[in-house]
Order: C-alpha cells, then sequence, then structure tokens
C-alpha cells in the first residue's frame, strides 16, 4: 500500500518538471539561454529547445497515463524514464560538472550532486512500486485514506529532502537581484504613472498621451511629454517613476525648451539614486 | 552614431529627480591632460604635424622627436602618407603631438565566413572574412594578410563561422586589413557569453573591468556604448546582456570611466548600444588581469584621452555613474 500510495507523489513531480521546462524554453530562448542546463547541455545548442520540450511533452504524457489509466505500459514507460533519468545525470556528472540537472527547468541550475542523482534513483524505486496498483490512478483519489496520505506525504518529505532546488528558490526568494539589474518592462510603469496623482494633475498640460521619449536609467523609467503651460509656453514634462516598491515614488517636473530651464517643480524632495 | 535628443535626457532627468547637470569633466589624474586630435594629415614632416580636421579647421601640432607612429607596424611620423586618416594623441593644450595613430581600425563581431586565396581584393594567400558586426554596425569584410595570419590566428583558435573576432589593423583604400589581435578570443560561440554572477545582496559601488575602443564613432566624438541598456528603449534584441553585473542606464547616461592603468579619470556620456562589447566576456591584461567582461566600449579620442593605445585594444577600467 505504501508503494502504490506513492503514484500521485510521481505524477504530480512529473507534472511540474515539464510545465517547469516549458517555462524555462519560453524564457530563455535566445542562444545560451540554456547551455548550463541538462540534458541541454549534452546536445548541440540547436537541439537544447527541442530536447527539452520533448522531455516535457514526454512527462506530461506519463503523467496523465498513471492518473488516467492502469495500462502497464505507462508503468513500465515511468521506470524507464526515471532510471534511463538517473543514468543521465551520471553521464552529466561525469562529462559536465558545471551544469545543472534542468529538472525542473531553470531552478535546477546547480550543478549534479549526489542529492539530485538519489532523488532519481528513489523516483525509480517509487515507479517501480506502482508496478502493483492494478487500478488507474485517479482510483486512489476516489479510495483515499489516511495511511495513503500519510505514505505519499512521507514519499514528498524524502524527494524534498534530495532537492536541492529547494534551497535554491529560497535563496531566489530572499536574494532577488537589485533593481538597477533587473530587466523591468516599460509598460507596466507606465500603467503606474497614469493612476498616478501626478499624472493627472498634469494630465491637462500634456499635447499627447504619448510620450515623445522613454528611457531607463537604474532603477527610474522616465517618460517626457510634450506640453503647455496654461500661459501658452510650450514645455516638456517629464514624469520619473520608480521601478520597484508596490507603491512607487513618481516625480513629475515641467521644463522650459530654453535651455532646459525648469519652471515649476512639483516634487522637490528625492530619492537617493544608488549604484 | 548618436541618437537625436539624449542630451535633453540628462536636462530632464535632472529636474524631475532634483539633480543638477553637470557638463562632462574633463579628464583628471596624476599627469597632465591629454588631448586627442583627429583629422586628415595635410602636411607632415619630421617636426610638425598638419591635420584638417573633422569641421574644417587645421590642426598644427609639433612632433617631439620621441614621437612614434603606427600605421599597420611602427614608422617615423614623417613617413606618414599625406591623407591617412590620423588620431594624435596630444598634450599642451592639444599642441604637442606624444602619439600618432594612422588610418587603424578596430574590426569586432562574430565571423560568418571565412575565404581564402582567390578572393577578389585579396592577395594569393590572404584570407577574406565577413563579419557580423550587430545590429547597429550592419556587416564587414576584412582582410587576413597572410603574413598576419600567425599572429591572429594565435589569439584566435577558433577561427572558424560562429566564433568571435576582434581584431585592429588598418584601412586602406576602403578595404580593412587586420593585422594584430585585439584579444584572446572567448572561446565560446558569439551569443554564448556566460551570465552575469547571481546579484545577492546590495549592488557595488564601483564595477570594474575592461574598456576597449571602437572605430564606429564620428572622428571627433566622445562617448561611450555600453552593453546595459533596455532592449525597447534602443530597438535592439541583443542589448540589456553582459557577464559582468552592470545597471541599466540610457543613451546620454554619465559614466565615470577611471583607467586604473594611468590613473586618469573622465565623465563619458553613453552615446551608442554597446550589443556587440557585450557579447564578449574578456579580459584586459594591460595593468594586471582585470576582471572578465566589457564594460563600455569608447569613441576612439575618449579612450586616448584616458591614456589608452589604440593598438593594445584595451585597458583595465572602474566605472561609477555620473
Amino acid at each position: 500500500m505504501i508503494a502504490v500510495s506513492q503514484l500521485p507523489v510521481v505524477a504530480l513531480l512529473l507534472t511540474v518538471g515539464a510545465l517547469a521546462k516549458v517555462v524555462t524554453v519560453r524564457r530563455r530562448a535566445e542562444p545560451g539561454g540554456m547551455s548550463q542546463l541538462g540534458p541541454a547541455a549534452l546536445v548541440p545548442a540547436r537541439w537544447r529547445s527541442p530536447v527539452l520540450v520533448c522531455c516535457a511533452l514526454v512527462e506530461l504524457v506519463l503523467a496523465a497515463g498513471l492518473i488516467a489509466t492502469a495500462h502497464v505500459f505507462f508503468r513500465w514507460a515511468t521506470i524507464a524514464f526515471f532510471a534511463m533519468s538517473t543514468y543521465v545525470l551520471w553521464e552529466l556528472r561525469r562529462r559536465r560538472p558545471d551544469v545543472g540537472c534542468g529538472c525542473f527547468g531553470d531552478v535546477s541550475a546547480t550543478p549534479v550532486e549526489r542529492r539530485s542523482l538519489a532523488r532519481t534513483t528513489v523516483l525509480t524505486a517509487m515507479s517501480v512500486g506502482l508496478l502493483w496498483l492494478n487500478e488507474p490512478g485517479w482510483w486512489l483519489f476516489v479510495n483515499l485514506s489516511w495511511f495513503m496520505v500519510f505514505s505519499a506525504v512521507g514519499g514528498m518529505a524524502l524527494l524534498a529532502v534530495c532537492s536541492p532546488e529547494i534551497e535554491e528558490t529560497v535563496a531566489r526568494l530572499r536574494y532577488r537581484a537589485p533593481c538597477e539589474r533587473r530587466p523591468l518592462p516599460a509598460s507596466s510603469a507606465l500603467a503606474r504613472l497614469r493612476s498616478s496623482t501626478a499624472w493627472r494633475t498634469h494630465k491637462e498640460m500634456l499635447s499627447s498621451e504619448e510620450p515623445t521619449d522613454s528611457w531607463r536609467e537604474l532603477c527610474w523609467r522616465f517618460f517626457s511629454y510634450r506640453g503647455r503651460t496654461p500661459t501658452g509656453e510650450a514645455v516638456d514634462v517629464v514624469f520619473a517613476v520608480y521601478l520597484s516598491g508596490r507603491k512607487p515614488p513618481i516625480k513629475v517636473a515641467v521644463v522650459g525648451m530654453d535651455g532646459g530651464e525648469i519652471v515649476t517643480a512639483t516634487a522637490p524632495d528625492t530619492v537617493p539614486v544608488t549604484v | 552614431m548618436p541618437y537625436p535628443g539624449i542630451d535633453r535626457r540628462r536636462v530632464l532627468a535632472a529636474a524631475a529627480l532634483g539633480r543638477t547637470v553637470n557638463p562632462p569633466a574633463p579628464a583628471v589624474g596624476r599627469e597632465q591632460a591629454l588631448h586627442a586630435v583627429s583629422g586628415t594629415i595635410v602636411d607632415v614632416s619630421p617636426h610638425m604635424i598638419v591635420l584638417e580636421t573633422a569641421d574644417g579647421g587645421e590642426a598644427r601640432l609639433v612632433v617631439a622627436p620621441w614621437v612614434t607612429a603606427w600605421r599597420g607596424g611602427v614608422l617615423a611620423p614623417a613617413d606618414l602618407p599625406v591623407g591617412a586618416r590620423a588620431i594624435v594623441r596630444a598634450v599642451r593644450e592639444g599642441t604637442v603631438a606624444e602619439r600618432i595613430w594612422a588610418d587603424v581600425t578596430r574590426i569586432t563581431g562574430k565571423i560568418l565566413s571565412i575565404t581564402a586565396e582567390g578572393s577578389p581584393g585579396g592577395k594569393p594567400k590572404d584570407q577574406i572574412v565577413e563579419l557580423d558586426c550587430g545590429p547597429h554596425r550592419g556587416r564587414r569584410t576584412v582582410v587576413v594578410p597572410y603574413r598576419a595570419s600567425g599572429r591572429l590566428r594565435v589569439r584566435h583558435p577558433q577561427f572558424d563561422p560562429g566564433y568571435l573576432f576582434d581584431a585592429i589593423g588598418v584601412r586602406e583604400g576602403g578595404v580593412s586589413y587586420a593585422y594584430l589581435p585585439a584579444t584572446s578570443q572567448p572561446a565560446y560561440r558569439a551569443g554564448l557569453a556566460p551570465p552575469p554572477p547571481p546579484a545577492y545582496g546590495g549592488t557595488q559601488s564601483r564595477i570594474s573591468g575592461t574598456a576597449t575602443w571602437s572605430d564606429s564613432f564620428d572622428d571627433d566624438e566622445r562617448g561611450a556604448a555600453y552593453p546595459m541598456v533596455e532592449q525597447e528603449d534602443v530597438g535592439c534584441d541583443e542589448s540589456g546582456k553582459s557577464c559582468v553585473g552592470l545597471p541599466y542606464l540610457a543613451l546620454g547616461s554619465m559614466l565615470v570611466v577611471h583607467n586604473v592603468c594611468t590613473g586618469r579619470s573622465e565623465d563619458v556620456q553613453i552615446v551608442a548600444c554597446g550589443c556587440v562589447s557585450g557579447g564578449f566576456c574578456d579580459r584586459c591584461v594591460e595593468c594586471g588581469t582585470s576582471p572578465r567582461g566589457r564594460i563600455a566600449e569608447l569613441a576612439p579620442a575618449s579612450f586616448v584621452e584616458l591614456g589608452g593605445d589604440l593598438i593594445k585594444g584595451c585597458f583595465n577600467v572602474r566605472i561609477g555613474v555620473g
């Protein structure tokens, strides 16, 4: 019973692994983006994305097969998949000790270590245990018992101990790259600007709602607009949106066209710019 | 090369953030200021060189007896041909020439093809290399003369399409000839530079690396190409990549560039997207070994005024943001 209770765990890991790989392929589509992820690192650059996508598809098919049917093909295919993964990781560790396993996409970027090998070995063993289940995977959810839940949680805990990705994820959440080094789209800054008081206050001065220029410097995104003062003088209205935080400060200045002389400045207080 | 309106950005940004706009500060250091004078050689003698500058003016410089010139090799200033494009490192308010480079060019990019002898424009055993010099500079064709190929191949072991190429040479009659390697070729293919180290914790107030130069700037232009600019700001898919942990800046931002080798510093404005230099994760060994990664690609005039030697191709640099 302990062995068959691991089916939800195996199916969950296959699904999460597949989704993480697809996300990684979408995010790191540029050349070199997956050069540090196994098993992509073992194949030429042009095959890296197809290999990861293929791997993700196989995982999804296996997970669906385990849950939906009791066909023995999916049970044996899962055993073969994890056994082969163990061999690939072993080979990866020998040939490319600098790259990560890529099991969960770019979260698995730390070099392959014994724990990663132990995890695929445990998963292979769990897959072997599924051969004793004569019912489809969904049957377990219908006939759920506390013993099965505890068994599955025990299996998850064992896999968590063997997962360096958890430490990596915690580290990424705790220590984010500073704002000035993170790519941040202008569109979200523009949305923040348009919902701000500074925008509503100066909107009537603007000749157009489309900025004439937009640029980013460190953690600030600037939007420059052509406008006119109530006296009819042509001016540039520039907004500076801070790119970090839930309620980012937004600065605004109205600058004359002649030599950049400031006509009015509504935000004398400044936020220090750090580098 | 310069983008319109980038000077206005500094004024607007300063107004919005309550900063003051300081004009670019001149080079400072322990020694006297250096000046870069560029132009076409109108007349040259052992004691005097006359240049026609880009604005149509004339610059007359005294040539000190110890001055050497470079045009594919070291030669006496008097042997420079009239009509050559020269850049002169000058002292004493730009009146005394200290070093002269003539028709110097730098070819940096990704190798697209290599054609051996029999190619148009090439002598037997010369190699014709076609390069992709990035989205802003297009393609260039360079001739690697047979006598220079050994020296170049030593520093470019992967002399194959798809790998990076960086050489210094001479532009003559519309043809670029590569004579000297400008760097040790990175071992990876173009576009496969390693990612920057993770930026856990705070950012550095100073960033060290290497500064190079490029001939894609105008003759008298000062400034730098910087790799870490937002892609949507410059319309370039290859920007925003560097193996150094650089902060995002914009065209028009100021960099405080400090030449670690000479001790000279200068405020240099970012005037171009440096996506090509972002693909190089190499070191400069001009004075000690620099950390990996090209931080800025300077205009020749800025490079010279910071004490750099165009033939050596780089200097160790430390930057701050002005």
